[in-house]
């Protein structure tokens, strides 16, 4: 009955994404115009330094990074926020859904919008800059970036829980901002300065889009970048309960 | 549906076995001030029962402990032998909060087909849209409704489905007179399905005109439990207003029969009286000729002074 129940939300939540035009358009546009702007004036041969990969190839994963990040991150912090403000949530806490279903309904709305952000920039990619990659390759990309979404998924419930209806569109833009051109996901980390490439290296988002990158050289994902996306899972989703359940006893 | 039987609500245990709502010794604090301070009372099945009290009396924190959405510092909520969370899960609690907000950038029904779905004894959503007379507005934004149309959509999402106890606060709001009576006549539908209902409100003529029972909450203690009649009796019901030239003999005013207050200011009189036809007709009686007469109820803040001090009199 319950999974039942979550499906009747999710099913509601997927529609009212996908009727958002705004949305749909920052996570699932915008990346493939950003990728274009950035990719489009390079020769599409040329290697960018300490990462074997041409341009295009780079900066596909990178938008295909920052288009699932921007689903999954914007589509829970804002809307968790402001449902929690007006009611909705405490509404939904007099039904029979679980608790945690709310969250698993925008969660599994936002992971459906961010599969096509993902799939839209790997096809401009392969259309447009010619990329070109092994058939395993591309079905591992959209994989572990579509998996590695769900770090973010559970900061933006964090954030969600965290700030006001006033205050959570300013914080979820500093975090997103700051994570998308700090990771590397607008511009190669590798051309930051060495002290910024430092910072840049413990970042979700940069081992995020590093995981993808080695998928593209062929090559099994860092064990460090790996473990850091374990890790800042651990941390956002355990803060999101933490979060979650003080709201829970305090509203 | 459980049947109410012989129940005299005096004997607690025997009235907690069949009881549907049970609040026993319920404290609950915000800092210093004291929102529901020893609550205890229990509901029986088939009752349509108003909380009645001033903004601020608890009326929103008592409906939030029986909900389960806020946890009372000390005493016990039991509804249905259970847990709050407990009876919702088995879906014997519809609930209509009052801001309950809505899920924004859907429809009316598809916000309702949610409630149907998420209730484990749903009704049909043609029928609910109906019942809470929303069929109209079916296709409409939730974020495009009036204040009376939102609150007949939380009235749909708490009736979605064959629940054993309603509960609503101020579920009026926002709404004009003729939509206010519409929808008492919906909820007396839900209550002569033998279902529990309890609503919160502080309009003493709502409670008199839907509820069996009325319960007055007064800085989150009970302060009276009844029906709307003997709780208009004992707040000392009316009060007279009259003006009167020449001198004035408060002594002689102060005998009138069944008067529970004087004040006079000028040539103005204000009285309130536990029977005020009698009053005014000894008024008359005393040879005066009162001016610019008039009698009214008495407003509910005042009806709760005057029980308030009623309850302090007998206790000193």
């Amino acid at each position: 009955m319950n999974t039942f129940a979550s499906r009747s939300l999710i099913k509601l939540e997927l529609a009212r994404a996908l009727r958002n035009r705004k949305f749909l358009f920052f996570s699932v546009l915008y990346p493939s115009i950003l990728f274009l702007i950035i990719a489009g004036q390079s020769d599409g041969t040329a290697r960018i330094d300490g990462t074997g990969l041409t341009l295009p190839t780079y900066m596909m994963v990178s938008m295909a990074s920052f288009g699932a990040l921007t689903a999954v991150l914007m589509g829970n912090s804002e809307r968790i926020a402001k449902e929690r403000e007006s009611g909705w949530v405490r509404q939904l806490r007099l039904t029979p859904l679980p608790g945690h279903g709310y969250v698993l309904a925008k969660t599994a709305s936002a992971a459906v919008v961010s599969l096509p952000s993902i799939v839209v920039v790997f096809v401009v990619a392969a259309a447009v800059k010619q990329v070109r990659l092994d058939a395993w390759q591309w079905c591992a990309l959209t994989g572990a970036i579509w998996a590695g979404s769900l770090v973010f998924a559970a900061l933006g419930v964090a954030i969600g829980y965290l700030a006001t209806g006033d205050a959570v569109r300013p914080i979820t833009m500093i975090v997103y901002f700051g994570l998308s051109l700090l990771g590397g996901l607008w511009m190669p980390a590798t051309t930051f300065p060495r002290w910024l490439q430092n910072i840049a290296d413990w970042l979700p988002t940069h081992a995020y889009a590093a995981l993808g990158q080695a998928i593209e050289r062929s090559q099994a994902p860092h064990l460090k970048d790996v473990t850091l996306l374990v890790v800042f899972f651990a941390l956002f989703a355990g803060g999101a309960a933490w979060l979650y359940r003080k709201d829970t006893l305090k509203a | 549906m459980t049947t109410t039987g012989t129940t005299t609500g005096t004997a607690a245990d025997a009235a907690a076995a069949t009881a549907v709502v049970v609040f026993d010794r319920v404290t609950k604090s915000y800092g210093d001030v004291r929102a529901v301070d020893g609550l205890s009372l229990a509901l029986r099945p088939g009752e349509t029962v108003a909380l009645l009290g001033p903004n601020g009396a608890g009326k929103s924190t008592t409906l939030d402990l029986l909900l389960g959405l806020k946890n009372a510092d000390s005493g016990s909520v039991t509804l249905f032998g259970t847990g709050p969370r407990e009876a919702i899960v088995a879906g014997r609690v519809g609930a209509m909060l009052q801001s309950g907000g809505l899920m924004e950038d859907v429809t009316v029904a598809e916000l309702v087909r949610l409630a149907c779905d998420l209730h484990p004894r749903r009704y049909r959503v043609h029928d609910v849209l109906a019942r809470a007379g929303i069929s109209e507005i079916a296709d409409r934004k939730v974020n495009k409704l009036s204040g009376g149309q939102a609150q007949r959509v939380r009235f749909a999402l708490a009736t979605a489905g064959d629940s054993d106890l309603i509960v609503l606060d101020e579920p009026t709001t926002g709404m004009d007179v003729s939509a206010r009576q519409a929808f008492w006549a919906t909820l007396r539908e839900q209550a002569d399905q033998g279902r529990t209902v309890l609503f919160a409100t502080h309009y003493l003529e709502e409670a008199d005109a839907v509820a069996d029972r009325v319960l007055v909450l007064h800085r989150g203690r009970l302060l009276a439990d009844g029906t709307a009649a003997e709780i208009k009796a004992k707040a000392g019901a009316r009060r007279v207003r009259f003006d009167l030239h020449g001198p004035i003999d408060e002594a002689a005013l102060r005998r009138l029969p069944f008067l529970t207050a004087l004040d006079v200011s000028g040539h103005t009189v204000r009285i309130q009286s536990s029977d005020a036809d009698a009053t005014v007709h000894a008024l008359y009686g005393l040879g005066l000729y009162p001016r610019n007469l008039e009698v009214a109820g008495l407003g509910l803040e005042q009806a709760f002074v005057a029980i308030t001090e009623a309850e302090e009199a007998k206790q000193s």
